[in-house]
C-alpha cells in the first residue's frame, strides 16, 4: 500500500521517471540495455505487458512494449521453465536470447486481442496487415487488453493514470501473508483476521445470559469434579478402605470401630448421589441450553436481516441471494453452538484433563506416567486423521448433494422424460450416482472406523498396561493397592473423551469465526446508497425530472450509461427505446435510486435526488417491472403494499384499473386469497396487473414501466395497455418498451445505444429522421403484418 | 434482436439472411482454399468471397477435435461461413494451418503428474507436472473448476480462465489420485 502512495506522489513531479522505473520493473536492466541498441529509450516506455506463450503455443516468456513512440515485440526462445498462474507469485526472469521486433508506433493503426476458449492472442494492424503479434494465457489477459486500450492514450501523448497499469480488479489477496481472499467480494483474510476481537463482540451477545450461564457453567464444573471424584470412590475408597476394612478412615469419617457395613452403605450413596447429580448437572444443563441457543440465534437473525434491509441494492446483486440466506441461517447456529457448547466444555476438559492428570501423579507417579504415555501418539494420530476424515465427509455431502440435483431435475423434467420414453435411462442415470452416494458412504463409515479402530485400540492399550503394571505391583507388595488401581483405570477412560474432543476444537474455532466474520460483515456493512444527513423535504412533487452528464456502471471502468443528459417535463411520457443490454432499465434503477451515478447527477423538480429524503423520493416514484414482487399474504396487502392504510373500496377500484378485478373476483377466496410463496399461484399476466393496481394505489408523481407489458399474452397486453393509458395521465411516466407500439404515446422517446443516448425525439421526428428508431419501427411493423397473414 | 446496421433497411436482405443462417454448408477440397496470410492468420476463399482472415471453432471440443469444425468470419458477431466435416477433407497443408489455430483456440495442457495439492481457505493450489512443462495454478475448491467429462476424465478450470486436462485418472498412480481425491 505504501509504495503504491509513493509512486503517485512521484508520478506527478517526473512522469519520466515512473516510465523508467516501470520499464525496469516490467523488463530488467538487461532487456533495456539491448532495447536501447535498437534505439529504444528506455525513459520512454509508458507500459508493457508480458505474454507466455510462443507461436507453438508452448510456454515462453514474451514482452509487448509500448513507448511513446515505439511498439516493441520481445520473444524469449521457450525455457520449459515451470509456470505460475493465479495465485502463486508470478515467475519472472526469462532466460536466453531474445528476439526483438521494433514497429513504429504511427505504423501501428489499431491493436486487438483476440479471445479464444483458454488463451488469446494480441492482433496488430501495421501497416494495412493484420499480425498476430503475441500468444498469452488467460492470466495475462487483463494486461493485454490495457496494452490496447492504452495504445489510443499513448499515441495521443496522454499520460497514463495508475489505473491504466495496474489495472483495476484482479484476484484480491491479503497485503500481509498474500493468502487469497476466499471470496473476492470480501477483503478478509482468514489466516490474518483478527479472530480475538470477533471473539469478545460474540460475548457480547451471551452478555444478558449472564446468570443463566453462570449456571450452565457451574453445572459443567460440578459434572466435571463429580467425574473426577466417581473413579476416586469406586477405586480406593471402596477397595482400599471400605473392603479392606481401613479403620484409620473409619474413624476419619466419624463412625464408631467396626461399622464397615455402615461405611459400605455410605460410600455407596455417596456414589449414587454423586451420579444423580451428574445426570442432573446434565439436565439442567440442557435445559438452559435449548432455552439460550434460539434466543441468541434469533437474535442475530433479525439483526442480519434488518441490516440487510437498509443495504443498497448492489449488495444482493454482488452476491447470491440463495447461498446469502442459507449461509445466514447456518452461521447463526454454527455460532450459538460454539459458544453455547464449544467454548464450556472447551475449558471444562482443559480443567478435567489437568486435574486428571494432576491426581494421578499424586496417586501413584508410575502408573501415571504409563496411563499418559500413549496420549502424546493419539493426539498426533487423531490430529493427522482428522481432516482426513473431514474431507471424507465433504465426499459424502458433495456425492448426496448432486444426488438431490438429479432427482430434483427429474421431477421437474418428468413431462419430458416421458414424452420421450426415457424413464429406463434416467433410471440408469440415478442408478451411477446413487452408487457414488453409496461409496461416498462406505469410504465415510470404513475411514471411520478405522479411526475409531485406532482411538480404541489407544485406549485399551493403555487400559491393559494400567492393569498388567498396576496388578504387577499389587502382588509385588509395593506401595500399591488395589483401590488405586481401579481408580486409574477409571480416569484413563476418562481422559479420552477430552482429549478427543480438543483434536477439533481447534477446527470448530476457526468456522466458527468465520462464520461471525461473515455474520458481522453484513450487520456492519454500510449502505453504497445512502440518504443525505439533512435531506431535503419538497413541499409538493410536481414529477419533473433532469439528468445531468450521467455516467455509471456496475463495475468500475465497465460504464453502462455514458455521460447521459436528458430533462422530463412533470406530466410527460418519455419512452425509452433500445436493444437488451443497452442500460435502460439501469437508467430507470438510477432514478429511483437504487444505485448512484459514479459521475453525474439526477434532478427531482430541480433538487438533486441525492438530497432528497428517502422516504419522499420511494413514495413519488412507482416502478412496474418485469419482475413482479409477490409477498406472501392477500391479495389485498399485495395491493395495498405502498399504502396500507388503503380503504377496500380503494383496493377495488385500482384493481378495476388495473385489470385485475376479475380474476381476483374468480378466486375462490376473493381479495382474501393468500398468495406468494405458500398460497396460491399466479400467472404472468396476472402477477403483472397486480403490481399494476399496487402502482396505481401508490398514486406516485413518476411512474416508471419497465417492459411493464413483456410477460403477457397479446389479449391481455391490450387490456393492461389499455389500465395503462389510464394510469399515466396527470403523471410523469417513463415507460421502457421493446415493441415499440406500447410507446406511440409518449411525448417524446429517447434511443439507447450501448449505454449512451443515440436519438431523441417525437414519434414523428424520430420517423421522420430514418435512424435506430425508424428501423426498428419498421421491422416490428413488418414483423407484425407478418404474423397478421399466418392468423 | 436482429442486427441494426447503417444501410437502409430492406426486408429481401432481411429474409435472404435468415434463409441464410438455417443452411448448413461444409467447406472442402473442391470449394474452399484456406492460406496462410502475412501476419500469420488464415485466410479462405469460399464462394467467391476472400475472407483476409476467419476463425477456426470445434463443435464438439471435447469429443470430436478433427471433425465439424465451424469457420466463422472473424468480426465480433463471428457468422458462420461453413464447416470442415473431416479436417482430412481438405488439403494437408491447409488443414494444418486450421489445426494450428485450433491447438491455440483450445489449448489445454494435459496434467502428466500431479506434484502436490494444497486446499486451504476454499481454494486448492495445484503443483503439476504437464505436457508443456511443470505448471503451478489454482482454483476454487467449488465445484465449478471440477468438471468430469466421462468417468475417467476431467477438465480443470484455474482462477483465470486456464484450463487443464486429466484424460484418464487411472493412469494416474494411486498416490496422485489420493491428492486429487477431493474433487473426483
Amino acid at each position: 500500500m505504501k509504495t503504491k502512495i509513493r509512486v503517485e506522489k512521484e508520478h506527478e513531479k517526473e512522469p519520466a521517471k515512473k516510465g523508467r522505473r516501470l520499464a525496469e520493473e516490467l523488463c530488467g536492466k538487461e532487456l533495456l540495455k539491448r532495447l536501447s541498441d535498437y534505439h529504444l529509450d528506455p525513459e520512454t516506455i509508458r507500459y508493457a505487458a508480458c505474454s507466455d506463450m510462443e507461436d507453438e503455443h508452448r510456454f515462453a516468456d514474451g514482452i509487448v512494449i509500448l513507448a511513446e513512440k515505439k511498439l516493441a515485440i520481445v520473444r524469449y526462445p521457450a525455457d520449459g521453465a515451470e509456470r505460475s498462474f493465479g495465485g502463486y507469485a508470478r515467475t519472472i526472469g526469462a532466460g536466453g536470447e531474445p528476439a526483438i521486433r521494433i514497429y513504429d508506433l504511427d505504423s501501428v493503426k489499431k491493436l486487438d486481442v483476440l479471445r479464444h476458449v483458454s488463451t488469446g492472442e494480441l492482433m496488430g494492424e501495421i501497416d494495412g496487415v493484420e499480425y498476430r503479434l503475441a500468444h498469452f494465457s488467460k492470466s495475462r489477459l487483463g494486461e493485454f487488453i490495457r496494452l490496447k486500450d492504452n495504445l489510443d492514450k499513448v499515441k495521443r501523448g496522454e499520460d497514463l493514470t495508475q489505473e491504466d497499469i495496474q489495472g483495476t480488479k484482479k484476484q484480491e489477496c491479503c497485503p500481509n501473508c498474500g493468502t487469497l481472499y476466499p471470496d473476492q467480494e470480501r477483503r478478509v483474510c482468514p489466516k490474518c483476521m483478527d479472530k480475538r476481537s470477533i471473539f469478545v463482540r460474540l460475548f457480547g451477545y451471551f452478555k444478558i445470559y449472564k446468570a443463566r450461564i453462570a449456571v450452565m457453567f457451574l453445572c459443567y464444573i460440578v459434572s466435571a469434579v463429580l467425574n473426577m471424584v466417581y473413579p476416586y470412590l469406586s477405586g480406593t475408597i471402596l477397595y482400599d478402605r471400605v473392603l479392606a476394612k481401613d479403620e484409620r478412615f473409619l474413624a476419619l469419617v466419624g463412625l464408631p470401630g467396626g461399622r464397615f457395613m455402615l461405611l459400605l452403605l455410605m460410600a455407596v450413596v455417596t456414589m449414587f448421589v454423586s451420579k444423580v447429580l451428574i445426570q442432573a448437572a446434565g439436565i439442567l444443563h440442557g435445559y438452559l441450553t435449548s432455552q439460550i441457543v434460539p434466543e441468541v440465534m434469533g437474535r442475530l437473525k433479525s439483526e442480519v436481516f434488518s441490516s440487510m434491509g437498509k443495504l443498497s441494492i448492489s449488495f444482493y446483486n454482488s452476491r447470491q441471494t440463495g447461498g446469502l440466506m442459507t449461509r445466514v441461517l447456518d452461521d447463526a447456529s454454527e455460532i450459538t453452538s460454539f459458544f453455547i457448547d464449544g467454548v464450556p466444555y472447551f475449558i471444562v476438559n482443559v480443567l478435567t484433563v489437568i486435574m486428571t492428570a494432576v491426581i494421578m501423579f499424586r496417586l501413584h507417579w508410575l502408573l501415571a506416567l504409563v496411563s499418559l504415555a500413549l496420549l502424546p501418539v493419539m493426539m498426533y494420530l487423531s490430529y493427522h486423521m482428522m481432516p482426513r476424515l473431514w474431507s471424507f465427509y465433504g465426499k459424502r455431502h458433495r456425492a448426496s448433494r448432486r444426488l438431490n440435483s438429479q432427482i430434483n431435475d427429474n421431477i421437474t423434467g418428468a413431462r419430458v422424460v416421458k414424452a420421450f420414453g426415457k424413464e429406463d435411462e434416467e433410471m440408469r442415470r440415478f442408478e451411477k450416482t446413487n452408487k457414488g452416494v453409496r461409496e461416498a458412504e462406505l469410504a465415510v463409515a470404513s475411514y471411520d472406523n478405522r479411526f475409531n479402530i485406532l482411538y480404541n485400540a489407544g485406549e485399551n492399550l493403555t487400559s491393559f498396561a494400567v492393569w498388567g503394571i498396576g496388578a504387577a505391583l499389587v502382588l509385588s507388595n509395593t506401595d500399591m493397592e488395589l483401590g488405586i488401581l481401579i481408580t486409574f483405570t477409571g480416569y484413563v477412560s476418562q481422559l479420552n473423551g477430552p482429549l478427543d474432543f480438543m483434536s477439533y476444537m481447534f477446527r470448530w474455532f476457526t468456522s466458527c469465526m468465520n462464520a461471525a466474520q461473515r455474520i458481522f460483515e453484513i450487520i456492519d456493512a454500510v449502505p453504497r446508497v445512502r440518504e443525505s444527513e439533512e435531506p431535503v423535504v419538497l413541499p409538493q412533487v410536481q414529477g419533473s425530472v433532469r439528468l445531468e452528464h450521467v455516467t455509471f456502471g456496475y463495475e468500475p471502468n465497465k460504464p453502462v450509461l455514458k455521460d447521459l443528459t436528458l430533462q422530463v417535463e412533470a406530466g410527460q411520457m418519455l419512452g425509452i427505446v433500445g436493444k437488451s443490454g443497452a442500460g435502460k432499465s439501469t437508467l430507470v434503477n438510477l432514478i429511483s435510486r437504487l444505485y448512484d451515478p459514479d459521475e453525474g447527477s439526477i434532478y427531482l423538480d430541480g433538487v438533486n435526488i441525492r438530497n432528497l429524503s428517502f422516504s419522499q423520493l420511494r413514495k413519488s416514484i412507482a416502478m412496474v417491472s418485469q419482475e413482479t414482487y409477490v409477498f406472501m399474504g392477500t391479495v389485498a396487502e399485495n395491493i395495498a403494499y405502498a399504502r396500507p392504510e388503503a380503504t377496500q373500496e380503494e383496493i377495488i377500484r385500482a384493481a378495476k384499473l388495473a385489470s385485475a378485478h376479475d380474476f381476483i373476483c374468480k378466486m375462490p377466496e376473493g381479495y382474501d386469497t393468500l398468495i406468494g410463496s405458500s398460497g396460491r399461484s399466479l400467472s404472468g399476466g396476472e402477477r403483472q396487473r397486480l403490481s399494476i393496481a399496487r402502482a396505481i394505489l401508490a398514486d406516485p408523481k413518476i411512474l416508471i414501466l419497465d417492459e411493464a407489458t413483456a410477460a403477457v399474452d397479446t389479449e391481455t397486453e391490450a387490456a393492461i395497455q389499455h389500465s395503462l393509458e389510464l394510469l399515466v395521465k396527470g403523471r410523469t411516466t417513463i415507460s421502457i418498451a421493446h415493441r415499440l407500439s406500447t410507446l406511440k404515446n409518449a411525448d417524446f422517446l429517447i434511443v439507447i445505444d450501448e449505454g449512451k443516448l443515440k436519438e431523441e425525439g417525437t414519434h414523428a421526428e424520430l420517423t421522420e429522421k430514418k435512424g435506430i428508431y425508424y428501423k426498428l419501427m419498421e421491422l416490428q411493423t413488418k414483423a407484425l403484418a407478418m404474423r397478421g397473414l399466418e392468423d | 434482436m436482429i442486427g441494426i446496421d447503417d444501410k437502409e433497411f430492406n426486408e429481401e436482405e432481411l429474409l435472404a439472411q435468415s434463409a441464410d443462417l438455417l443452411e448448413l454448408r461444409f467447406l472442402n477440397k473442391d470449394n474452399a482454399v484456406f492460406a496462410r496470410t502475412p501476419g500469420g492468420f488464415v485466410s479462405l476463399d469460399y464462394a467467391g468471397i476472400h475472407y483476409d482472415r476467419v476463425g477456426v471453432y470445434r463443435t464438439f471440443p471435447l469429443t470430436e477435435p478433427e471433425s465439424y469444425i465451424s469457420i466463422r468470419e472473424a468480426d465480433e458477431k463471428a457468422r458462420e461461413i461453413g464447416m470442415v466435416e473431416k479436417l482430412t477433407d481438405i488439403d494437408r497443408d491447409q488443414a494444418e494451418m486450421l489445426r494450428e489455430q485450433l491447438r491455440l483456440r483450445y489449448f489445454m495442457p494435459v496434467i502428466q503428474k500431479v506434484i502436490s495439492v494444497k486446499d486451504e481457505y476454499g481454494y486448492a493450489y495445484f503443483d503439476v507436472m504437464t505436457n508443456f512443462g511443470a505448471c503451478r495454478f489454482t482454483t476454487h475448491m467449488g465445484s465449478e473448476a471440477f468438471v468430469s467429462l466421462t468417468d475417467t476424465r476431467i477438465m480443470i478450470t484455474d482462477l483465470d480462465g486456464n484450463r487443464y486436462e486429466i484424460p484418464d485418472i487411472n493412469r494416474l498412480t494411486v498416490a496422485e489420485r489420493k491428492k486429487l481425491d477431493l474433487f473426483i
